[in-house]
């Protein structure tokens, strides 16, 4: 009996060292983070940007079922991936939020090796990761209220809509925005039925002509941001509104709503991905190393979006922006975009400040204005791009060198030269692919 | 003495073959700053004007330039070569088409029609001419809204076509910026419609 009782409690003892050995780990990853930050987001380039953002996209399942205004406890995933551990996989499993309700379920995959954070609660049997609880007794204080990660870090919460979430980290002096699959009410899938929080794309066209009240319960509204007043203009006859993932133009007269535009692919989040969205016969060169399928994530490439979509379910769980498509200011950038990500030759240009933050999507890069995740501006424009060892693409016939570099990178009949995104390549003017890279403008 | 007149013509031979040395250097370093003048007086003549702050900031298409955010765009880190319409060439466009892209929902439209007008790196109208002739009279050229223009030469002059074949014809080229470069034209380019 008393060496079955041992025998039990060294098996207590070795389940529970573990998790506490990972939690440690993870709290010293945090606390070297904190000192190297920006080092760490801006150095990933390549591969570690994509793990980070990665996170970010499991981030924002984690949330989008954990998002429920009601609830009396908000159980939100932190956004782990922060800490720059690019081998971090975190995964929520949507289809449990039925029955999660309250918490987004998130299991943490293959990460034993690189000090992720995994909390085990036995208490509901299932694996949470960085889970973050309002707490209750300061939510009632306005502005200031905070929760707490994983029951140590105190965090302040500067907001908290259907579909948004802002969080302050005290310890980082950051504020990051994290969106719960705004436009949908925040709605995992299988919730997307359920009245009030979700509406359904359909739906949405049926709330031109409504009053404004009706579509504020799919989602708070607030007045347009002073930054893009320029973009979005009240006039004598019609006022603005954003909120659920559309903006509502409002008639003074009779405040009803008279058309609303949706704020880039929000109707799209949650619902199964249509085949006419996709274009596959076309894929830019850049396309696999910027969105590499696995077996959770699927990318489609269509019409100027990329989809990111459930392999199992074929739902799309975030939609993202080309610019070719006409994408751009007064829109919201999509929540995975959590990193910075500028390409090498443009970091020096442009860098995250108080107010705004820079963001490279397929196309451009964009000025996002950090309280509001809204595209203030578009910085810059970029090309798909030109590969090394690839032909050149069509319409790069003209010499197009700037006019600094024309002394030293002009065409002769053994090479010609041609610029791209910040960098001049060397092109093989009989083969016409791209022989090297010639000279990086930084 | 004999052998001081020796060392005097080694020292002279030597003296000669260094001068000689020098004005090789000399030739070979005025032949490439030549280029180099080029390329430096074209940026001094730019100075430290933008392509943003060269145009004509109450024309037509720095307005519509500003109401899709690309001001900021034309203003940053470039180069980029971009295809100004004169204020006339919006009259021509059908009735009602600018006015509806000043409108937020017409944004998408506006942006993309923009980025066409605007092509990577700098490309001069020399530059255009040299692509066509090599390409046997029809240059294509990428654009940064990721579709492709076709310049051309007619009567002289280079053409740019659109998507749907209409034509502008390039006014005045070469307004060499910070940033980039301008070309005026006399049309507004409209890509295809989006798929």
């Amino acid at each position: 009996m008393s060496k079955w009782m041992l025998a039990a409690g060294a098996a207590a003892l070795a389940v529970s060292a573990p998790s506490a050995a990972q939690q440690g780990g993870g709290r010293g990853g945090q606390k070297e983070h904190s000192g190297h930050a920006q080092k760490a987001d801006r150095g990933g380039g390549g591969q570690k940007a994509r793990a980070q953002r990665g996170g970010g996209d499991r981030q924002q399942q984690a949330n989008r079922g954990g998002d429920r205004q009601r609830s009396q406890q908000m159980r939100v995933a932190q956004n782990d991936d922060r800490r720059g551990r690019g081998g971090d996989k975190v995964r929520a499993n949507n289809r449990d939020n039925d029955r999660g309700r309250n918490e987004a379920k998130v299991e943490a995959r293959g990460s034993d090796r690189s000090g992720n954070v995994r909390v085990d609660n036995r208490d509901r049997g299932r694996e949470h990761v960085r889970t973050v609880k309002l707490d209750e007794k300061v939510r009632g204080n306005g502005n200031a209220r905070f929760a707490v990660v994983d029951g140590n870090d105190i965090v302040r919460v500067r907001d908290v809509n259907r579909g948004v979430v802002r969080v302050h980290d005290i310890d980082r002096d950051d504020l990051f925005v994290r969106r719960l699959g705004f436009g949908v009410g925040g709605c995992p899938p299988g919730l997307a039925k359920k009245p009030v929080a979700c509406m359904p794309p359909g739906q949405a066209a049926k709330l031109v002509g409504q009053p404004l009240v009706v579509a504020g319960r799919y989602g708070a509204l607030a007045p347009v941001p002073v930054a893009l007043r320029n973009f979005y203009y009240d006039d004598d006859d019609y006022y603005y509104r954003y909120g659920g993932g559309y903006m509502y133009r409002v008639d003074r007269g009779d405040n009803l709503i008279s058309s609303m535009i949706p704020l880039f692919g929000a109707a799209l989040i949650g619902q199964p991905l249509q085949p006419n969205y996709i274009n596959s016969n076309y894929q830019p060169s850049y396309f696999n190393s910027f969105y590499p399928n696995s077996s959770y994530d699927c990318y489609r490439n269509g019409y100027g979006y990329v989809y990111e979509t459930d392999c199992m379910t074929g739902m799309v769980e975030n939609v993202i922006p080309t610019y070719g498509n006409g994408y751009g200011v007064g829109q919201l950038l999509p929540s995975s975009y959590g990193y910075y990500n500028l390409p090498y030759t443009y970091r020096g240009y442009f860098n995250d400040d108080d107010d705004n933050y820079y963001r490279y999507a397929p196309g451009a890069i964009y000025q996002v204005d950090r309280e509001t995740a809204l595209i203030t501006s578009v910085a810059a424009l970029l090309t798909g791009g030109l590969s090394v060892g690839q032909p050149l693409p069509v319409g790069y016939s003209a010499y197009n060198v700037p006019m600094a570099y024309r002394s030293s990178y002009f065409d002769t009949p053994d090479v010609m030269y041609r610029y791209d995104n910040g960098y001049i390549y060397a092109v093989d003017p009989g083969t016409r692919v791209v022989r090297s890279v010639a000279y990086a403008i930084v | 003495m004999n052998y001081g007149s020796k060392t005097m013509t080694r020292s002279k031979l030597t003296l000669a073959l260094a001068m000689g040395l020098l004005a090789a250097s000399a030739c070979s370093k005025n032949g490439s700053s030549d280029t180099a003048d080029k390329g430096a007086a074209a940026v001094k003549e730019a100075g430290e004007t933008t392509i943003a702050a060269g145009l004509n900031q109450k024309g037509r298409f720095f307005t519509l330039a500003k109401a899709a955010g690309l001001d900021a765009t034309l203003a940053g880190p470039g180069p980029y070569t971009v295809f100004v319409p004169a204020d006339a060439a919006f009259d021509k466009l059908p009735a009602g088409a600018v006015d509806s892209w000043s409108k937020p929902e017409a944004r998408t439209d506006l942006t993309r029609t923009l980025t066409y007008h605007i092509l990577p790196g700098t490309v001069l109208a020399d530059d255009i001419g040299k692509a066509i002739d090599s390409a046997n009279g029809k240059a294509q050229l990428a654009t940064m809204g990721g579709q492709v223009l076709t310049a051309t030469r007619e009567d002289g002059k280079i053409v740019i076509s659109d998507a749907a074949g209409g034509k502008a014809v390039i006014t005045k080229a070469d307004e060499t910026r910070a940033n980039g470069v301008v070309h005026e034209t006399n049309a507004v380019l409209m890509p295809s419609a989006a798929s």
